[in-house]
């Protein structure tokens, strides 16, 4: 199965209303990185705002969380002690089945996760003690709609080069817990 | 009368239109591409003003055409009237829109700015697309009895200005 049909790193340093949230913690920024990947395994935009350690290099690393996140959705999909549906293990899900899993927490960082319908995935890294992110990851993606999907200039696939979602991102982040 | 459609769906279908012209059926020919997106908003705006002019009285002279243009028309279309309009009494009159509506969401790429090629072609793609409401105009006027050149200029996005030259 090749789903990594290329990936290229975008390294960059209208609104809908936000949900409310106070900057507190870091200076500035409260997330530390952000990930968004398409369908294919495309990572559209990586972005980072406060990341100490970097063990792999830019397209490893985003190979390695593409995998991880596939692998996870299918094993809490068979795992799930509540669904009737028993599926083929190794089949790659649809954005819809299974049950969606959206984070994991570490002593040093929390993960959230989220997937579209339309196959977009959000990762968005945090420090542990946040609460859940799961609307804020729905507004992270009505920003990506606003301002990536309705680009003129946009061709959809391809990394993530606009200059006003990447502002708006950064402000919105700066009002995240 | 009454019935409404997302805007969404408009923006979606104005940008499909302006890409396929300007990359699939006239690719090699940018001028082309531009006088048939030209031509499609001229039977737009044609048939728009028809609409928007049916209960009122008739127009005095150009100054009031275009007055009715920059406010009650663009209202009609986006939302919002002509910020500022110039004119030299000659037949020339520039409109300004501060925050032209399919304009907002066009974001050029900062980190291609030495790559002369794809700066290029966003510039190019935003004129493409500019033409339209260019002959939304230019199709308006001409249906009021006008005949004239419209073109528009975009060096400030979202700001945005048109040039009407009113043919004597």
């Amino acid at each position: 199965m090749q789903f990594f049909s290329g990936s290229s790193v975008v390294d960059v340093s209208l609104s809908p209303t936000a949900p409310p949230g106070t900057a507190t913690g870091h200076a500035g920024n409260n997330a530390n990185v952000l990930y968004i990947f398409n369908r294919n395994g495309i990572c559209l935009l990586y972005r980072e705002w406060h990341r100490l350690l970097r063990t792999l290099d830019a397209s490893q690393d985003q190979k390695l969380m593409f995998g991880l996140l596939f692998s996870l959705r299918s094993f809490t999909a068979k795992m799930d002690p509540v669904s009737a549906d028993k599926g083929n293990l190794g089949v790659p899900l649809l954005p819809g089945q299974g049950c969606s899993f959206y984070s994991f927490r570490t002593n040093t960082y929390k993960l959230s996760f989220m997937e579209s319908p339309s196959g977009i995935k959000l990762i968005l890294i945090t420090h542990p003690k946040t609460g859940d992110h799961r609307e804020s990851l729905k507004h992270i993606y009505n920003l990506y709609v606003e301002y990536v999907v309705k680009n003129p200039l946009y061709v959809t696939g391809t990394p993530i080069k606009s200059e006003l979602f990447t502002t708006n991102l950064d402000q919105y982040v700066k009002t995240l817990i | 009368m009454g019935r409404e459609v997302a805007e969404s769906c408009i923006d979606g279908v104005i940008i499909e239109m302006v890409s396929a012209y300007g990359r699939r059926f006239y690719a090699t020919k940018p001028e082309l591409a531009a006088h048939r997106i030209e031509a499609i908003g001229y039977q737009v705006g044609h048939q728009l003003i028809e609409r928007y002019t049916m209960e009122r009285p008739r127009f005095n002279d150009h100054l009031e055409v275009i007055k009715f243009i920059c406010k009650d028309f663009w209202q009609e279309l986006f939302k919002k009237q002509i910020d500022n309009l110039k004119t030299n009494h000659k037949g020339t009159f520039v409109l300004q829109d501060n925050n032209f509506r399919w304009l907002t969401r066009i974001s050029i790429d900062p980190s291609s700015d030495n790559n002369d090629g794809s700066q290029g072609s966003s510039s190019e793609a935003t004129n493409l697309l500019l033409y339209f409401p260019c002959g939304i105009i230019r199709g308006a006027l001409s249906n009021l009895g006008i005949p004239c050149a419209v073109s528009a200029d975009s060096s400030n996005l979202p700001f945005c200005s048109f040039m009407v030259r009113i043919k004597a």
